[in-house]
């Protein structure tokens, strides 16, 4: 086992997942919003990404859309275009509560997909886009597996300076006023609807920068990488992580990409060892997911804090 | 054309029959237990394998297996609610709808890690198909209707005669009252269990007729599920077979305007607009 690449690869997919983690414990812990789509800005920003930096199509290709531009306008891009879907999603699903927007936001994100599977002119339908336009690291001195690294571990540390400026501000306050309490954040001039979409808002622009970004590192889209199985991986990071802080949702993170990429690196003899293998850990993970749910230890931990 | 229409009516029905048959557990635990079971799409999958190896490996009739599988599944179902959800009703339906995404993921892992990936076909004969009117149908899309109509019925009648289907209701309706005015509370959330989890066994049996099984197969069912559960209105029980049929028809009926991989996106664009325009569902009830 490569020690080196385990930890490089924990670092850049860990750090790539803790963005979305972190996002939707904006959305699910101060804004009360259970989204189940959010693999759908994630491919909004990687698609956005390619189409934007991607050469013309030619020969046997059936896109109809490749820029060609330099990387950090499709970077910008990739941000922009997963703000927009989610003002087109957000803004006539937020006034749904519950399980309603859970689910209204689960079957936005399976349209997506189902649209990129099957509309080739958009990125190749099912073959996907390879060959990703990626920064040069070399140009800086710095091997592309290390800057990679860097570049997710950067995204994530922006992302939490932004969520905490956000949080502590004034801004922040009336958010968790709106979250305790809807109606006396109301009684008292809090426009809830409004706080609540803009909050959805700001926390879909680092998923797509954290999109273009997983483009480059894997150099291809493919609507097979966006399935609900990223949303669902993001959802048991962040419960994993206890649901209330960006800490634990990063840590969560971590600890489940680790968790992962430590069971990658065994070596099968043979293809059925390593297919019993995926479908234990896919049953691993659901059992950690339901005993932490079940025995609530952040809670416990806190309590116990507190006590002392 | 006409022909043609008719023939993707008929396909359109026959998914609907099943869609009403996997929908009904789904929705009657969202009724009585107030959640959403995501991993009742995977007790369907449970089912279907379990029919498969009996009908396949063991070499057993195909009636007696289904009705084996059907009673595993029950009891399966009944064992999860037991263990998983029971302890954390406590702390509201979002945990226990995000938990039930954990147990989707053990039931399917521990079916991958069973059966193995790849496409399975069941062991009986080949269907032979009846024309009527140039339109052709099977004997297994047949059973499939015979099935729902069935289980529609028996449902609305155990619902409506039995104590057991009464008390079911009461606690839909009000689980306070119910509890107050004497009900068994506990009984009648396993009398629940025991019962959706068995319509989702019936499910698995209809998709063991009508579809190639394979074992990420439960988590597609979801999907539509879902659609028919949300245009139903959910937690409604007979609007579910209104629901089925239109869900059903739409997607097959959809193939012949738009390639046959935009079909799971019907049921999902459907889901859209109802809870965009009428999130209460067909049943009218706001829940």
């Amino acid at each position: 086992m490569n020690i080196e690449q385990l930890i490089l690869a924990t670092a850049t997919f860990g750090s790539l997942f803790a963005v979305m983690t972190v996002c939707l414990n904006i959305q699910y812990a101060r804004g009360g919003m259970i989204n189940f789509g959010t693999v759908a800005y994630f491919a909004v920003g990687a698609y956005t990404y390619a189409i934007f930096t991607h050469e013309p199509p030619s020969g046997l290709d059936r896109y109809v859309f490749g820029f060609d531009f330099p990387w950090y306008i499709g970077f910008l891009a990739a941000g922009i275009a997963s703000l927009l879907f989610a003002v087109l999603t957000g803004w006539p699903t937020l006034r749904l509560r519950g399980e309603y927007l859970a689910l209204t936001t689960f079957a936005f994100a399976e349209v997506l997909h189902s649209v990129l599977l099957n509309e080739r002119r958009l990125g190749n339908g099912s073959v996907g886009l390879s060959n990703v336009e990626r920064i040069d690291f070399t140009q800086f001195g710095l091997a592309d597996k290390y800057g990679y690294a860097l570049a997710a571990v950067l995204l994530l540390i922006a992302t939490i300076v932004l969520c905490r400026r956000i949080l502590a501000s004034p801004y922040g306050r009336a958010v968790d006023a709106i979250r305790d309490d809807e109606v006396a954040a109301q009684s008292v001039g809090k426009d809830v609807q409004r706080m609540r979409f803009e909050v959805f808002l700001i926390s879909a622009l680092p998923i797509g920068f954290a999109g273009a970004l997983y483009a480059m590192i894997t150099t291809l889209v493919n609507p097979m990488l966006f399935t609900a199985e990223v949303t669902f991986f993001v959802w048991i990071a962040l419960v994993l992580g206890g649901e209330r802080t960006i800490k634990g949702a990063v840590l969560g993170t971590i600890a489940l990409v680790a968790f992962e990429e430590l069971i990658r690196n065994f070596h099968f003899e043979s293809v059925r060892g390593a297919e019993i293998a995926s479908s234990i850990e896919h049953m691993m993970t659901g059992v950690i997911f339901i005993l932490v749910l079940r025995l609530q230890p952040f809670e416990k931990i806190k309590t116990w804090r507190a006590a002392q | 054309m006409s022909i043609l229409i008719a023939q993707y009516l008929v396909a359109g029905v026959v998914t609907g029959c099943f869609l009403i048959v996997a929908t009904l557990g789904f929705s009657l635990t969202r009724q009585v237990e107030g959640f959403l079971n995501i991993a009742h799409a995977e007790l369907l999958g449970i089912s279907a394998f379990i029919l498969w190896s009996l009908v396949n490996l063991a070499g057993w009739y195909f009636i007696p297996s289904a009705v084996i599988a059907v009673g595993i599944t029950a009891v399966l179902g009944l064992f999860i609610g037991r263990v998983v959800y029971d302890p954390i009703r406590k702390f509201g339906p979002a945990v226990v709808l995000i938990s039930s995404v954990g147990v989707a993921y053990v039931l399917g892992g521990g079916l991958d890690a069973v059966v193995g990936t790849g496409v399975r076909t069941m062991d009986i004969p080949l269907a032979t198909s009846y024309r009527f009117f140039g339109v052709r149908i099977t004997d297994y899309q047949m059973a499939v209707i015979a099935m729902a109509a069935v289980t529609g019925l028996s449902l609305a009648l155990f619902m409506s005669k039995t104590t057991t289907g009464l008390t079911i209701r009461a606690m839909s309706d009000n689980p306070e009252l119910a509890a107050s005015r004497g009900i068994d509370v506990v009984k009648t959330s396993r009398a629940t269990w025991l019962l959706s989890s068995g319509l989702a066994g019936l499910g698995g049996v209809s998709l063991a007729l009508i579809a190639t099984l394979s074992t990420d197969i439960a988590f597609q069912q979801i999907l539509t599920i879902i659609a028919v559960a949300i245009l139903a209105g959910l937690g409604s029980l007979y609007s579910v077979l209104i629901a089925g049929q239109v869900v059903g028809i739409a997607m097959d009926m959809s193939v012949l305007w738009l390639p046959a991989g935009y079909r799971p996106l019907i049921a999902f664009a459907l889901v859209i607009v109802v809870l965009l325009v009428r999130p209460q569902g067909l049943s009218g009830k706001s829940t």
